[in-house]
C-alpha cells in the first residue's frame, strides 16, 4: 500500500537475534513488513522463518529456553520492550498455525472466544454479528451457517483452517501471521485459503511462512528468503523470483537445494 | 540359501505361536484365580443375605407386662417385656426343665424382647390377644437352617444342643421357620451377635470418610497439579517436588496411618475413630494419586490448543482455565475416582487411627465414631462364630460392588466426556 507514493511500513525489525539455549537460531534480522500487503517468508526447513514469525507476536515467550534480542517495532512501539503487554499485542496480531487447531468447542464458541475475552461485544446480537462477519470474511459462512453450534473439530481440514482464520480475524487484528497454513491441506482447500488471503490483505497486513515457492509467488507481494538463520534477501516477490541478487536465493528458487 | 530362508521363516512363525500361547496361558491363569476367588466369596457369602425367623405365637398378656387397664403410649413404652418374652419362648415346650428353658431362650436373639415390644407398639390393640410374631433366630440355628452347620457332630462339640434341634425341627415341621431377605444386614450396625450384625455403621463410615477425603484431596491436588504443570518454572526445585510426589504415591499406607495417629490425634486432638480423621488420613494417601493423574491429563492436552488460545490474546490464566483444565477434567476425574476407590479399600491406616473400634451405633456425621467396610471385614474375620464367616464374604461382596460401581463410573466419565481433537 502506498500513501503519496511512500511505502507504509507496518513492522520494522532491527537486529533481531534469537537463541534457543546456547544455540543461535536467528542472526541479525532486519526486515520491514509493508502494510496491507502479503509478505512471504521462504527458505529450507530449519532456516528460522517460523522462529522469526513467532517473534512478531512473542509466541516464543512460551518456550522457556528461547531468548529474543533486538527491536521489533510495530506502530512505533518496540514489542520486545518490558512495558509491552503480550495480551494486548496478541489481540492486534493474530496467528494461524500450520495444523488447524480449533478449540474442541462449537463453531460459534470458537469465533466468539476472542471477542469475549477482549470484551468486544456488549450484547448477544453484537456477538452474533461478529461471528457472522468473521465467518463470511473467512468464506466459511455459507458452509456452516446452519450448524454453528456443532463442534468445530467435526469440520474438514480445509474448513477447520478457515475456521481458525475466522477466529483470528474475529478480534480485528492489524496483522495476521500464518505459519504454513496450507501444509496440511489438499490442493482445493489450499486454493480456497490462498484466495482468502488475497481478500484479507485489504484489511490486514499478512505475513505467511510457506514451503511452497509456487504459493509464495501466487499470494505474496513481498518475499524474504531465509537460510541458516539469516535473512539472505528480501524485496518484491517479482524481483526475488525473477531476478534474485544472491546466488543462494537463485539456487533455492530454481530448486537446486532446499 | 532358499532352504535356510524357509527354516528361518518357520522358526519365526513358531516363535510367534509360542508367544501367543504364553500370553493366552497367562490370561487363563489370571481368570482362573479370579473365578476361584469370586466363586469362594459368593458361595460362602450369599446366605448372609437371608435371615432365619422363628414365627412364635405371642400372647400379649397385660398382667405379665405389669400393665394397668387402658395403658397410655408411654406406659407401653416403659412396660416390662422381659417376662412376656421369656414366657413366649417357654410356651414352646411347657414341660421343659430349667436347663431346657434356658436352651429355649437361646434359640432366638437377645433382641427378641424388643421385637415383641415393637409389635405391640405398632398395634396397641393386641393386648390380651395372641399373635404370631417373627423373632430373629439365633445365629447358630440360622446356620443350621441354611445347612452351614454340621448336625452329625457329637453334642458337646456343637453350639446347638440336641434339645434345641428337636424343638427347632418341630417348628420347621409346623412351618414356623421362615427365611427372608436379610434387610437388617444393611440397616443394623455391628453387633457381637452374628444374627444382628449389620454393615450400616461401617458403610456410613466409609461414605463419610470418602467424602471427607474427596473434599480435601481433590481441590488441593488439582490446584497443585495445575500450578506445577502450567505455571511453575522448570528448575531443580520443581523437579525435586515432582520426584517427591511420585515417592509419596509409593509410600505404604500404614505410614499415613502413623502420621494420622501422631499428628491428627496426638497433636490436634481430633476425635479418634471418626471418619473425619480417617478421611484426612486417606486424603494424604490419595493426594499424590490425583496429582499424578491430573498432571498426566494436563500434559495430554495438545500444545496446539494452548498456542491457539495464547495467540488469541488469552492470558496464561485464561488459557489454563478456559481450555487446558476443562479438557483435562475427564482424565482428572477418573483418576480421582480410582484414587478414592483405593482409599475405600484401605484398612491399615484406619486401624491405626482407631476406626477398628467396635461401633454399635450408626454415625450421623463425620464426627461420630464409625468403622469402615474393609475394617469391618477385618473385625468379623477375627470372630469365631460361624455366623460371621458368611458375613465376611457378604461384606466383601458389598465392598467389591461399591468398587466396581466407582470404577465403572470412572470409565463412563472418561469415555463420555473425553473430547476428541483432530
Amino acid at each position: 500500500m502506498k500513501k503519496n507514493g511512500v511505502k507504509m511500513i507496518k513492522i520494522n525489525s532491527k537486529n533481531v537475534d534469537v537463541f534457543y539455549g546456547k544455540k543461535q537460531a536467528l542472526f541479525n534480522i532486519n526486515l520491514d513488513i509493508e502494510e496491507n500487503q502479503v509478505t512471504a517468508l521462504i527458505g529450507p526447513s530449519g532456516c528460522g522463518k517460523s522462529t522469526f514469525l513467532r517473534c512478531l507476536n512473542r509466541m516464543n515467550d512460551v518456550i522457556d529456553i528461547c531468548r529474543v534480542k533486538g527491536q521489533i517495532i510495530i506502530n512505533d512501539f518496540d514489542i520486545n520492550d518490558k512495558s509491552c503487554d503480550v495480551v494486548r499485542l496478541r489481540e492486534k496480531i493474530g496467528m494461524v498455525f500450520q495444523k488447524p487447531n480449533p478449540f474442541p468447542k462449537t463453531i460459534y464458541e470458537n469465533i466468539s472466544y476472542g471477542p469475549t475475552i477482549h470484551g468486544m461485544a456488549q450484547s448477544k446480537n453484537e456477538m452474533d454479528e461478529i461471528v457472522e462477519n468473521s465467518l463470511k470474511k473467512a468464506a466459511l459462512w455459507e458452509e456452516v451457517k446452519d450448524r454453528l453450534h456443532e463442534p468445530g473439530t467435526g469440520l474438514s481440514g480445509g474448513q477447520q483452517q478457515r475456521l481458525c482464520i475466522a477466529r483470528a480475524i474475529s478480534v480485528k487484528p492489524e496483522v495476521i501471521l500464518m505459519d504454513e497454513p496450507c501444509s496440511a491441506l489438499d490442493p482445493i482447500a489450499t486454493a480456497q485459503i490462498e484466495e482468502l488471503i488475497d481478500e484479507l490483505k485489504k484489511d490486514h497486513t499478512i505475513i505467511i511462512v510457506t514451503h511452497s515457492m509456487a504459493q509464495a509467488a501466487r499470494v505474496s507481494q513481498n518475499t524474504g528468503f531465509f537460510h541458516l538463520g539469516e535473512l539472505i534477501e528480501h524485496g518484491s516477490t517479482d524481483k526475488i523470483f525473477k531476478n534474485p541478487e544472491n546466488k543462494r536465493t537463485q539456487d533455492y528458487i530454481t530448486g537446486r537445494f532446499g | 540359501m532358499n532352504k535356510n530362508k524357509e527354516k528361518l521363516l518357520n522358526s519365526r512363525y513358531r516363535a510367534e505361536k509360542r508367544f501367543q500361547f504364553y500370553g493366552k496361558s497367562a490370561i487363563f491363569l489370571a481368570l482362573l484365580f479370579l473365578t476361584i476367588f469370586i466363586f469362594k466369596i459368593f458361595s460362602t457369602g450369599y446366605t448372609a443375605f437371608q435371615k432365619t425367623w422363628l414365627i412364635v405365637p405371642v400372647t400379649f398378656d397385660a398382667e405379665t407386662m405389669y400393665l394397668d387397664e387402658n395403658p397410655s403410649k408411654e406406659d407401653l413404652e416403659d412396660a416390662d417385656y422381659f417376662d412376656l418374652a421369656l414366657q413366649t419362648m417357654f410356651n414352646l415346650d411347657k414341660s421343659a426343665s430349667e436347663k431346657q428353658q434356658n436352651d429355649l431362650k437361646r434359640m432366638v436373639s437377645y433382641f427378641f424382647e424388643r421385637e415383641i415390644k415393637r409389635e405391640l407398639l405398632n398395634d396397641p390393640s393386641l393386648i390380651g390377644k395372641t399373635k404370631d410374631v417373627y423373632l430373629t433366630a439365633s445365629d447358630d440355628l440360622d446356620q443350621v437352617f441354611k445347612g452351614n452347620y454340621p448336625r452329625d457332630l457329637p453334642e458337646d462339640q456343637r453350639r446347638v444342643t440336641d434339645y434345641q434341634l428337636k424343638i427347632f425341627d418341630q417348628l420347621v415341621e409346623q412351618g414356623r421357620v421362615e427365611s427372608k431377605f436379610n434387610l437388617s444386614f444393611f440397616t443394623y450396625p455391628d453387633s457381637r451377635e452374628a444374627e444382628l450384625a449389620g454393615i450400616a455403621s461401617s458403610f456410613m463410615g466409609s461414605i463419610f470418610s470418602i467424602v471427607v477425603c474427596l473434599v480435601i484431596a481433590f481441590p488441593v491436588a488439582v490446584l497443585a497439579a495445575i500450578y506445577l504443570e502450567e505455571f511453575a518454572p522448570k528448575n531443580r526445585f520443581t523437579d525435586f517436588i515432582e520426584v517427591n510426589i511420585n515417592n509419596l504415591a509409593a509410600v505404604p499406607s500404614i505410614v499415613f496411618g502413623l502420621l494420622g495417629l501422631g499428628i491428627l490425634l496426638a497433636v490436634f486432638q481430633l476425635p479418634r475413630s471418626t471418619p473425619l480423621v480417617g478421611g484426612i488420613t486417606l486424603s494424604l494417601m490419595t493426594l499424590p494419586t490425583i496429582i499424578i493423574a491430573c498432571r498426566a491429563s494436563l500434559k495430554a492436552v495438545p500444545p496446539s490448543i494452548r498456542e491457539a488460545a495464547l495467540a488469541m490474546g488469552a492470558s496464561k490464566m485464561q488459557t489454563t482455565m478456559h481450555h487446558t483444565v476443562p479438557l483435562s477434567m475427564p482424565g482428572t476425574l477418573s483418576g480421582t475416582i480410582i484414587g478414592l476407590a483405593q482409599a475405600l479399600g484401605e484398612t491399615a491406616p484406619l486401624i491405626l487411627i482407631g476406626m477398628v473400634a467396635f461401633v454399635n451405633t450408626i454415625p450421623g456425621s463425620p464426627l461420630d465414631p464409625a468403622a469402615s467396610l474393609p475394617v469391618q471385614i477385618y473385625i468379623w474375620a477375627e470372630s469365631a462364630e460361624r455366623g460371621f464367616v458368611e458375613k465376611v464374604s457378604a461384606c466383601i461382596m458389598v465392598l467389591l460392588g461399591f468398587l466396581i460401581i466407582m470404577n465403572l463410573f470412572a470409565q463412563i466419565i472418561r469415555h463420555k466426556f473425553e473430547k476428541k481433537w483432530s
